[in-house]
């Protein structure tokens, strides 16, 4: 999306071609650039941590990238979110922290603004707040962040707010979850009896705290809801799917769409022809014998988990391109005992090029790139890199396909 | 202090808590004696809960083993009736291959019904017709009473009835020492698991219920019992293709029973010989896999294209014959040593061997003798009297509950029987789902938790289903652990460090099969709870 974005910006005609929603669906309300570098060393500051990072692992895509561009890249990829309305805080010179579902204090890169977030780990001003929660909403643990803010000395008054109350919610099973939650509060009149609510019961709090299941399309509902409260009011990460990050990707669509790009979501390709190594056309599954042509191409069809690889029993595959693969070829280090520990297959992905180009039976192809996390050569979990990973090689693409026109 | 010895005196102490143990709890119980139960971990953690789950009809064993064959088709008709809500009437089929030999099907059909099994020989396209993911090419097909049983719930129903009547059930409890006194057994010293707390319980006798670990346990007493651990692996694919159990219509062998349960169905076994210093380490290797995929597949060769979900491995507590300590002639039977006639150890019974499918009888037998011991004179009832949840017809029940919302009604129901009724309180908080793979509410978890013996999420998947479906705990672990933590008033602390085995344990099982969707499905967790809830890495960031 993001290189779509950049191409668009410069007056190319793009097309995503989208099988399913995008992993932001599931996203922690924040971006990381770099956390850890492989040998567990913490990083504060990425962009010094870079030339570490290319002796630990010349293989790493921001070694690839190269410490100059990266900058310049971490700061187009601020200005793109800025410019889709994606309000964000942090900077790639220094990492914040934010709080995971499980109040686990993390670095990262870039944070939703109306987050919970301090520049030093658990640095907060305040002395009373309040913890809301929903009954029956069971993907958000209170306690975690009660107990937390209490041992910093906090005064926490925990609140629950039936929502049955303030709206006719109907008896579904799986109407307790984020998106539903959030739904309901686009409902002016359900909005205004949950302000009454909260503000009968959050007495003399600095602070408001909200699992994070408000802002599907109002982008500024805590904002509102803080004006009229008169206190700070932040939002706790909750457990999957991200109500703020289902409206990031809305954002990142729309900006795309306004830009003259076409969104073909829900389809996928199911074949890629080549010729003299370039891909020459593709085919998908709702537009079935007619080709679509480009003269660039861009892979960022993700790792597993996204279905831009695929595992068999004892071979590693890109399903959509037949690309070569960079792994290890006995299935017995694929793994590790502890799911905890480093997980060698989450290494893996397409082999490129030096500027991110695909190989296929060892030859580039020309006129094909690949970004995130169909990319192999990096650890996102263990490395904390994953979002830095995606955006900044989705710009690359962008620039090396502007910079190839020029 | 007097009033603690008191408490803590028992007519019999029962040390496992499979299948075996809790039958012959509820037994002893039913028989008025004040009976106690001890297990190192949870119930149903054996051999009793790493198996097919098959109710057998007995004739798997028809050819070769009569006898085993007679006790199965007796035993099968009696948990119909007895654990209904435990049991699927799936019937079974055996069917032939172009590989097989047809022939034999005349000598097991004979042979069934010599030791009192329906077994009626099928079209092979009618059969095809009755079970659509059977093999087509199948050349003969003979329909059997075989069925599929719930081992968790079979135990957790048994323990339930046996609590009711008075017994006293110590999980998470490890025996440490048999106490003695001149020769003869008295008691036993356990320490808690989960707080080193050390108690003691006295007994004119104690029941090794143990298994395959009850060598150990009688190594501990001072009399010496042969056993060979045997291991059996079984892959759970992600949906239930098959609505019969398939069984291979030749002499019993690897891979050739495809049972359905609940939402899966499951193929096995595999049998290797393991040394017995293995026993509590068993995992599964890439061959047995691969086995059990062809086994699989030529039962029903959908199944090909079919998600596994996991894998795991139980130990079958195979017993050397007294007159044969070499261990050439093992056996798959009951086994019952009065060790004060065996070795002239008073106090000390072990009742082991078997199968899942015999549990009652073994109970029965070990009740017998304890009874007889005690001099006690009443006769075994648990082959009449019904389990609770099996006490009225699923249609009973379901009115009961005709308010509550359909899907939590009927896997409610299935699961539990007629205890599903305290279960339904039916208002927001309870019926809120926690597991959408598996239909299980809020209100079943918090029951489970409050009065089922759960301790920790990894009990909780074996009383529910939580984590047991095609996400295999990636959302629901996280919502359980939050009423884990509230009903128990856990530690967030503990909290994390119970998702964190509880997606080890998960994890051991997905490992050998993680390809295709699995893999995918086990990225996308540990992005979930390392990347999103940064999970795992709190030791090494020192949080503060």
């Amino acid at each position: 999306m993001a290189c779509g974005i950049r191409l668009q910006e410069a007056g190319k005609k793009c097309v995503i071609i989208s099988s399913g929603q995008s992993a932001l669906h599931f996203s922690s309300g924040s971006f990381d650039l770099l956390n850890t570098l492989p040998d567990g060393t913490k990083v504060a500051n990425p962009i010094e941590a870079l030339k570490e990072l290319k002796a630990q692992n010349p293989k790493h895509p921001y070694t690839k990238i190269g410490e100059e561009k990266f900058a310049h890249l971490a700061q187009e990829a601020q200005r793109l979110l800025s410019d889709a309305k994606i309000r964000m805080v942090g900077s790639y010179h220094a990492n914040h922290y934010r709080l995971t579902p499980f109040a686990i204090t993390k670095p990262t890169w870039l944070t939703m603004a109306d987050y919970v977030y301090a520049e030093q780990p658990d640095t907060f001003a305040w002395k009373n707040i309040s913890v809301v929660n929903f009954t029956a909403y069971l993907d958000f643990h209170p306690n975690f962040f009660a107990d937390k803010f209490r041992r910093m000395g906090m005064s926490v008054r925990d609140i629950e707010i039936d929502l049955a109350t303030i709206a006719n919610n109907k008896n579904n099973l799986s109407e307790m979850r984020s998106t539903n939650i959030a739904r309901l509060f686009e409902n002016e009149k359900a909005f205004a009896n949950f302000v009454d609510l909260l503000k009968s019961k959050i007495e003399k709090s600095d602070a408001v705290l909200l699992p994070a299941c408000l802002g599907l399309e109002h982008t500024d509902i805590v904002e509102t809801l803080s004006n009229i409260l008169g206190v700070t009011v932040k939002l706790l990460p909750t457990f999957p799917p991200s109500v703020s990050g289902i409206c990031a990707q809305h954002l990142l669509k729309q900006r795309f769409m306004n830009l003259g790009g076409t969104y073909m979501l829900g389809d996928t390709v199911n074949k890629v022809e080549f010729e003299d190594n370039r891909v020459t056309k593709i085919y998908t599954v709702n537009h079935n014998d007619i080709p679509l042509r480009g003269e660039q191409y861009v892979l960022c069809s993700g790792s597993f988990f996204s279905q831009g690889l695929l595992a068999l029993p004892n071979d590693i595959i890109d399903p959509i391109c037949g690309l070569d693969i960079d792994y290890i070829s006995d299935r017995k280090q694929w793994f590790a005992d502890n799911t905890f520990d480093k997980q060698n297959y989450g290494s893996f992905g397409i082999k490129t090029d030096e500027h991110f180009l695909a190989i296929k039976d060892q030859k580039t192809i020309d006129n094909l790139h690949v970004c995130g996390a169909s990319l192999g050569g990096f650890n996102a979990l263990k490395e904390g890199c994953g979002g830095g990973v995606s955006l900044l090689t989705a710009l690359y693409a962008a620039e090396e396909i502007l910079g190839n026109k020029k | 202090m007097k009033i603690e010895k008191l408490m803590n005196e028992y007519d019999v102490i029962i040390i496992g808590g499979g299948a075996t143990g809790a039958g012959t709890l509820r037994d002893c119980s039913l028989r008025g004696l004040k009976a106690a139960l001890i297990e190192r971990s949870d119930i149903a953690t054996g051999a009793t809960g790493r198996n097919h789950g098959l109710l057998h009809s007995g004739a798997r064993y028809a050819v070769t083993d009569q006898e085993s064959a007679q006790e199965c088709i007796s035993e099968n008709q009696i948990l119909r009736h007895i654990a209904r809500h435990c049991v699927d009437q799936t019937d079974g089929f055996f069917i032939s291959l172009p590989d097989d030999d047809l022939a034999f099907q005349n000598k097991f059909v004979e042979s069934c019904l010599k030791a009192g099994i329906r077994a009626d020989v099928l079209d092979p396209k009618e059969a095809l017709s009755l079970e659509p993911s059977m093999n087509p090419s199948a050349i003969g097909a003979v329909r059997v009473p075989d069925g599929s049983i719930d081992p968790f719930r079979l135990t957790a129903s048994n323990i339930q009835d046996a609590k009711a009547h008075g017994a006293t059930v110590l999980t998470y409890h490890l025996v440490t020492e048999l106490l003695h006194r001149q020769g003869v057994i008295t008691g036993v010293r356990a320490t808690d698991m989960r707080t080193g707390e050390q108690t003691e319980l006295h007994a004119p006798i104690v029941v090794n219920a143990c298994g395959i670990w009850g060598a150990h346990l009688a190594q501990m007493a001072g009399v010496k019992i042969s056993m060979f651990p045997a291991k059996g692996a079984l892959l759970i694919y992600g949906h239930r293709v098959n609505k019969i159990v398939l069984n291979r219509c030749r002499k019993p062998s690897d891979a050739d029973i495809l049972v359905p349960g609940d939402t899966i169905c499951l193929i096995g076994t595999t049998s290797t010989k393991v040394p017995y210093d293995e026993i509590d380490n068993m995992y599964v290797l890439p061959e047995e896999v691969e086995i059990l995929r062809k086994g699989a597949q030529e039962l029903s060769p959908i199944l090909e294209k079919t998600r596994i979900l996991r894998c795991y491995a139980g130990v079958r507590p195979l017993v050397a014959s007294d007159d044969d300590p070499s261990g050439r002639s093992v056996s798959r039977g009951i086994v019952l040593f009065d060790h004060e006639k065996r070795d002239g150890l008073k106090g000390f019974v072990t009742i082991t061997g078997g199968k899942l499918m015999t549990y009652r009888l073994m109970a029965e037998k070990a009740t017998d003798l304890v009874c007889e011991k005690l001099h006690v004179n009443k006769k075994c009832e648990t082959a009449h009297i019904k389990l609770p949840g099996s006490r009225e017809d699923k249609e009973t029940t379901l009115k009961k509950l005709y308010s509550m919302p359909v899907s939590i009604q009927e896997s409610m129901v299935y699961r539990h029987g007629d205890m599903a009724e305290k279960m339904s309180k039916n208002n927001t908080i309870n019926n809120s789902l926690v597991c959408e793979c598996e239909e299980v509410s809020y209100g079943e978890v918090s029951y489970a938790i409050d009065h089922m013996d759960v301790h920790n999420l990894i009990d909780l998947r074996r009383r529910t289903r939580v984590g047991m479906g095609t996400c295999q705990g990636e959302f629901c672990a996280c919502r359980a652990i939050g009423i884990l933590a509230k009903q128990k008033q856990i530690c967030p602390t503990r909290e994390k460090e119970e998702l964190i085995a509880f997606l080890n344990e998960r994890w051991k099982g997905v490992k050998p099969i993680a390809w295709g969707d699995s893999l995918r499905e086990s990225q996308y967790a540990s992005w979930v709870y390392e990347s999103v809830c940064g999970l795992g890495d709190e030791n090494k960031n020192k949080e503060q």
